[in-house]
């Protein structure tokens, strides 16, 4: 039976694995955490549908564990060869084709100093947010409840000054969608989003920007904040310009959201020098159309994020793209 | 005894054109100055600065001493070269007076003497005095070759690439000493006598040409030299070799205290016509060696400024970290005559835009130290931050004059030219700081510091930076902090070293928390961050490859926390490097004793 390691046990790596093993092929998958889910066990619900991200993990789970799948927790990858792959204990594990599907690296919010993540009270990442709407408890710092939210959108996106030029796709919606959830747990709020451009470009992404606007009363606003400050009573006091209106804007919020962007993995590089890595740092497949989930080395693959920014849904299709390629590949 | 021949003319053409021409230049440049600096040279002319001036001139504009320091073999071949063909000068005058007594003898007498003077007896003692100052010369030349082929065999990697006008005047300055050599044998193949040089060359010639071919050859050769003598004193007003006349009154004008300012003025026609175009500017430029623009430097610079061709793509691509300014040979003032370029090329005052400046004051607190933390500082609210718990620490009572918002110290307008704008800012900033009645005014940035100290009119209120305030808090015990066993690596932000020749305050604040490790180019010589606002041009990319190469060689001092005292720094070196950057404030406040 052929063998075919998976790096990345994430929705990209679980799914690759599950269509691998349905096509006859023994999948490995190698994780560098102590489970399964990749980020998506962060992940409150899912846009635009708010189903659970608990549920979809949970059936993911679910098939790996009734395919008696086979899973190596807790081991990290220091290089990969077609034929091979190199763990960080230096074991090399030999197999027949390598799946990178290592997905992304957040975007580290404490780099834009000037919004005062990790310095001040009430500043806050959409990861943050995520898993406090996980624990059930979304409040500011003092456990009271918000009254005014700031939503800023594009951080570390699109933005040349932290050197990350692309988009990253899901934030808009993921701002859409806290909002809305947002003005669930909060009906009196004032919600804003800050933003440069909505690009809502996923099935019912539009319909949930209008809702979020029509029905929640979510505010939009056309422009970056500049910066904030903290202020005496411990909110945000933040400053931006309304492009639409051509006006200075200030303001003092009691949560600012930062919208973090997805970043390429740093150890892209290392894991093998032959393999071509896209201007943004993610992973360069053959070409965008016939041979997306492919490597320029014969024998590597890609599934997910590791090639750039995917909502969950394109990463799963991706997955399965990707297990048919490999099964090709090794038919030959 | 006559002192005319025909192959005088190209001679005395030439130096004839060359002195009306320099004289004219001279005189109309002078003219135009302001009538302040007309006052100033006639109350420096009695005073000991002549004396001085004409000490730096023999040091510089001879012996050329601060090439030296940047490579002792380019030293030689620009001393042997300068004070080399002075020494012919002025010996052959002597020669001339010992020859003939003191009597007149036209210039092309004294230049031409061998000539001449074959009817005379030789004296020896000349001969050979003149021979080993010719090949003092010579061997400059051969230099020039060397260097011409091998720059970095004369400690430059980079030359400058010379315009046509230039390598005519070059062409003609390197034949004038060989030409010479050749002309002076042949007239001792004649005539006999000469030193070790000519006298053995011209035995040679004598020997082996037979006497047409010398006679020929003497001819030709005294017409070579004179023509390329004429054809260089023609080009030399154009070319880059004003440089040899106009350094001298630049060093004189600038020990009357002329200097340049934001606006053009008939100084700085001293200052650009006094590049000699040497290239030495080129090598310190991280745009050259790190980014590989290689038509913007100073000297590219002043010589599009000279020839009116300069465009904003040139005078704007400069971080002015002022790395040229610091080894120029000639000592120019290269970043204000930059910075008054930029005004010709954009300062357009707009009286409306800046009308809301007259409402706004956003300050708090009172006391008699002012903070004023720059727009920098805002968006790095970490240095705000630990600001706040030095001034508290301290028990310093603060007047924060902009945390809340304020407006821009006019530095940044200043450096892209827009100086009329930039004075509104300075206006309302000095106002808001005289109103607030402070008595001390603390800034973060560098940037802002500079321009507080160099074009605010703050008589009566102490301008110090962070770092300095700092060590003060620090020496008179009012701020205790603990040393730790981290180690950090400094980097000097251009304002704060080379722009306020602050390097030993940040360090001695460092070395009281810490272990100080120095990177390879410190102090004077430190790489600048890359993020320069005076520069408009260069990408964030560009920016990013300028960091990587600062941080590269800040994290080879193996430090664990790389420290600068600029936020501009702080974010840029961020941008390229691995390792945490902090600002001095920031791990100061972390190692307060409570």
């Amino acid at each position: 039976m052929k063998k075919t390691i998976i790096i990345g046990g994430g929705a990209a790596g679980m799914q690759t694995a599950l269509r691998l093993a349905e096509r006859g092929i023994e999948p490995l998958i190698v994780e560098k955490e102590a489970d399964l889910g990749g980020k998506l066990r962060g992940w409150h619900a899912l846009f635009p549908s708010f189903t659970p991200a608990e549920e979809v993990l949970a059936e993911l789970r679910r098939r790996i564990e009734e395919k008696k799948i086979a899973v190596r927790t807790h081991t990290e990858v220091q290089s990969i060869t077609p034929r091979s792959v190199t763990l960080a204990d230096g074991t090399t594990l030999p197999c027949d084709a390598v799946v990178l599907a290592s997905g992304f690296t957040l975007f580290d919010a404490a780099i834009k100093e000037e919004y005062g993540y990790g310095l001040y009270d009430n500043v806050f990442t959409s990861v943050d947010i995520e898993r406090m709407l996980n624990e059930k408890r979304v409040t500011r710092a003092d456990g009271s409840a918000p009254r005014r939210i700031a939503l800023l959108h594009c951080v570390g996106s699109r933005d040349e000054k932290v050197c990350q030029q692309h988009c990253s796709r899901v934030c808009c919606i993921t701002g859409v969608k806290q909002a809305m959830e947002l003005k669930q747990l909060f009906p009196e709020a004032d919600i804003f989003n800050f933003y440069m451009d909505i690009r809502m470009f996923g099935p019912g992404y539009e319909e949930m920007y209008r809702e979020a606007q029509q029905k929640c009363n979510v505010h939009f606003v056309r422009g970056r904040i500049s910066e904030a400050a903290p202020t005496i009573d411990g909110r945000v006091q933040i400053k931006a310009e309304d492009t639409l209106t051509g006006r200075p804007l200030r303001m003092s919020v009691d949560m600012l959201i930062l919208l973090v962007g997805m970043r390429a993995n740093d150890d892209n590089a290392t894991l093998n020098s032959d393999l071509s890595r896209a201007p943004s740092g993610f992973m360069a497949p053959r070409d965008h159309f016939l041979h997306h989930v492919e490597s320029n080395v014969e024998g590597i693959f890609y599934a997910g994020t590791v090639t750039s920014p995917k909502n969950i849904g394109e990463t799963l299709d991706e997955a399965a793209a990707a297990a048919d390629a490999v099964a090709e590949y090794l038919k030959n | 005894m006559t002192f005319y021949a025909p192959f005088c003319l190209p001679f005395i053409l030439g130096a004839l054109s060359m002195f009306a021409i320099v004289a004219g230049k001279w005189a109309v440049w002078l003219y135009r100055l302001p009538r302040a600096d007309k006052m100033a040279i006639l109350r420096g002319l009695p005073s000991r600065a002549t004396l001085d001036a004409a000490g730096e001139t023999i040091c510089e504009s001879l012996l050329h001493r601060r090439i030296f320091r940047v490579d002792p073999l380019l030293g030689y071949m620009h001393m042997s070269l300068a004070f080399g063909w002075f020494l012919l000068i002025a010996v052959g005058w002597i020669e001339t007076v010992a020859y003939l007594g003191f009597r007149y003898v036209p210039l092309q007498g004294h230049v031409f003497f061998k000539y001449f003077a074959t009817g005379l007896a030789h004296k020896p003692f000349f001969d050979f005095v003149m021979d080993l100052l010719l090949l003092f010369v010579l061997s400059g030349v051969a230099l020039a070759w060397v260097k011409r082929l091998r720059s970095k065999a004369m400690g430059m990697r980079r030359t400058t690439k010379h315009v046509l006008g230039d390598r005519i005047a070059l062409s003609a300055l390197w034949l004038i000493f060989p030409a010479r050599l050749v002309a002076e044998s042949a007239t001792c193949a004649l005539y006999g006598g000469g030193g070790f040089l000519t006298g053995t060359l011209g035995g040679w010639m004598h020997d082996h040409l037979g006497v047409m071919a010398s006679i020929n050859l003497e001819a030709a050769a005294w017409w070579v030299y004179s023509s390329c003598l004429g054809l260089f004193f023609v080009a030399m007003p154009f070319s880059r070799y004003m440089h040899i006349f106009t350094e001298i009154p630049l060093i004189f004008l600038r020990r009357y205290r002329l200097r340049s300012g934001e606006k053009k003025k008939s100084y700085d026609r001293f200052q650009v016509e006094a590049c000699s175009r040497c290239g030495i500017c080129i090598d310190p430029c991280q745009l050259q060696n790190v980014l590989e623009i290689d038509n913007v430097q100073s000297v590219y610079f002043l010589r599009d400024r000279r020839y009116k061709m300069l465009r904003p793509e040139v005078a704007d691509n400069c971080l002015m970290c002022g790395r040229c300014a610091a080894k120029c040979p000639v000592g120019i003032d290269l970043n204000t005559l930059r910075l008054n370029s930029r005004d010709t090329l954009r300062n357009l005052p707009d009286k409306r835009r800046y009308a809301y400046l007259k409402e706004i004051d956003r300050s708090q607190g009172a006391g008699r130290v002012g903070y004023f933390a720059g727009c920098m500082t805002l968006l790095t609210p970490r240095i705000l931050t630990a600001m706040e718990q030095i001034f508290t620490a301290a028990r310093e009572e603060v007047w924060w004059a902009d945390r809340d918002g304020g407006v821009c110290c006019g530095r940044p307008l200043k450096l892209s030219g827009e100086t009329d704008a930039a004075r509104k800012m300075m206006r309302y900033n000095t106002d808001l700081f005289r109103k607030h009645n402070i008595a001390t005014l603390v800034t973060s940035c560098p940037i802002c510091l500079k321009v507080f100290r160099e074009d605010y009119a703050l008589e009566g209120i102490e301008v110090l930076h962070h770092s300095e305030y700092i060590l003060r808090l620090m020496q008179s015990g009012r701020l205790r902090t603990d040393r730790g066993d981290t180690s950090y690596t400094y980097h000097d932000p251009c304002e704060l070293g080379r722009g306020s020749g602050s390097y030993e305050q940040p360090r001695a604040v460092i070395e009281a928390i810490g272990r100080l490790l120095e990177p390879a180019d410190t102090r004077e010589n430190a790489l600048c961050c890359g993020s320069s606002v005076a520069n408009t041009a260069i990408s964030d990319r560009q920016q990013v490859a300028l960091a990587r190469n600062v941080a590269a060689e800040l994290e080879a001092t193996g430090a664990e926390t790389i420290v600068t005292a600029c936020p501009l720094c702080k974010k840029a070196i961020a941008r390229g490097a691995a390792k945490e950057v902090h600002d001095l404030a920031e791990i100061v406040a972390a190692r307060i004793r409570r």
